[in-house]
């Protein structure tokens, strides 16, 4: 009862200051009308009629992020790398089980089945979200999230060693996490050196030709549109943050060995 | 404009739940309760990042609030305890 008395006082405590902030019209509506910012990136992520400025992407956040403030990006994907390695640290020297898993360790035969459907179901959809990225919203760290669901169900569902026998381990997921970090670094440098190699200018975290340098990523395949780098760059981030996930669940999840003195 | 108002009442009460989600998570002794309503209001603030068009937000929010974050909490609750104490 007492709290039932005071989520009503709380929550009428919220309407109130929501309706005072209305009255005086400092609250924020998102509108229909665009501030001229993002009327020029409206204008640039996808338009072929200024093939200098644009990025050749429908999808303009993601054209932000990978594009516009790629820098940006990449130091965030640093601080990921540099929290999971943080974990790993903790975990570091401790001897982890690895025993087969038995048809009685996890739940129940129809939970297992269902999740051996659903499973590759979301990792289906997890490599629409991060493949897709450049076109629809999405990319490659909301992708690897939806892909990290997967791991966790498995170990909830079967067992904790089930991922371990199935050949996921965390040696694998590092060096799978340290791949998609090398491929981010390299996507972003990629042009600047074949402009060092071909001697004509060309910018770090530079994606399609600008009016200063007649180099480009490649922005289509037999049509398809891969938008240049951004394609690159989600993929790498996909495996990058899907397996840093799926590393940290297994550190965590998997018991200790009893220390053997 | 009717559906722009539309969305307006289903942002308000979502995120009036959210509230509400919020208090009960704070309030509950059960650990595992309370990660439980944590992971309600996530779902609620998922709405409402869909309703008010960042649709990327929502792709990220809701496999890691409402999937990953639980996730990692339950491990953690299950390595000491589940009661909170006075």
């Amino acid at each position: 009862m007492r709290r039932v008395v005071s989520l009503a006082v709380l929550v009428s405590i919220v309407l109130g200051m929501s309706l005072l902030i209305v009255l005086s019209g400092q609250s924020f509506y998102p509108s229909e009308n665009l501030r001229w910012l993002a009327v020029v990136y409206l204008n640039t992520t996808y338009n072929p009629y200024l093939p200098d400025f644009t990025v050749w992407s429908p999808e303009s956040v993601t054209a932000i992020v990978w594009d516009y403030r790629g820098l940006d990006t990449l130091y965030e994907t640093t601080v990921f790398y540099l929290a999971i390695i943080a974990g790993l640290a903790l975990g570091r020297g401790v001897k982890r089980l690895n025993q087969k898993p038995t048809d009685e360790s996890g739940l129940s035969p129809i939970v297992k089945t269902v999740t051996k459907i659903t499973g590759p179901m979301i990792l289906a959809v997890a490599a629409s979200i991060g493949l897709h990225g450049h076109l629809t919203p999405g990319g490659g760290f909301q992708g690897g999230a939806t892909a990290a669901v997967v791991p966790v169900v498995f170990i909830v569902v079967f067992s904790s060693f089930y991922l371990l026998w199935k050949g996921v381990s965390s040696q694998r997921m590092l060096t799978l996490r340290s791949a998609g970090l090398i491929g981010i670094g390299l996507t972003s440098i990629a042009l600047f050196l074949a402009g060092l190699l071909l001697g004509l200018p060309s910018y770090v975290f530079q994606n399609i030709d600008k009016t200063t340098s007649p180099l480009s990523m490649p922005y289509d395949v037999h049509g398809a549109l891969l938008s240049g780098t951004l394609w690159w760059f989600n993929l790498f981030e996909f495996l990058a943050v899907s397996s840093g996930f799926t590393l940290a669940f297994i550190i965590l999840m998997t018991p200790e060995a009893e220390e053997k003195w | 404009m009717s559906l722009d108002l539309l969305i307006y009442a289903v942002g308000a009460a979502a995120s009036l739940m959210s509230v509400v989600a919020v208090y009960l998570a704070l309030v509950e002794r059960d650990l595992v309760k309370a990660v439980i309503y944590s992971a309600i209001q996530s779902v609620f603030y998922s709405l409402l990042f869909y309703l008010f068009m960042s649709p990327d937000i929502v792709l990220v929010y809701l496999p890691v609030a409402g999937g990953v974050l639980p996730a990692l909490l339950l491990v953690l609750i299950s390595k000491t305890e589940r009661f909170e104490r006075e």
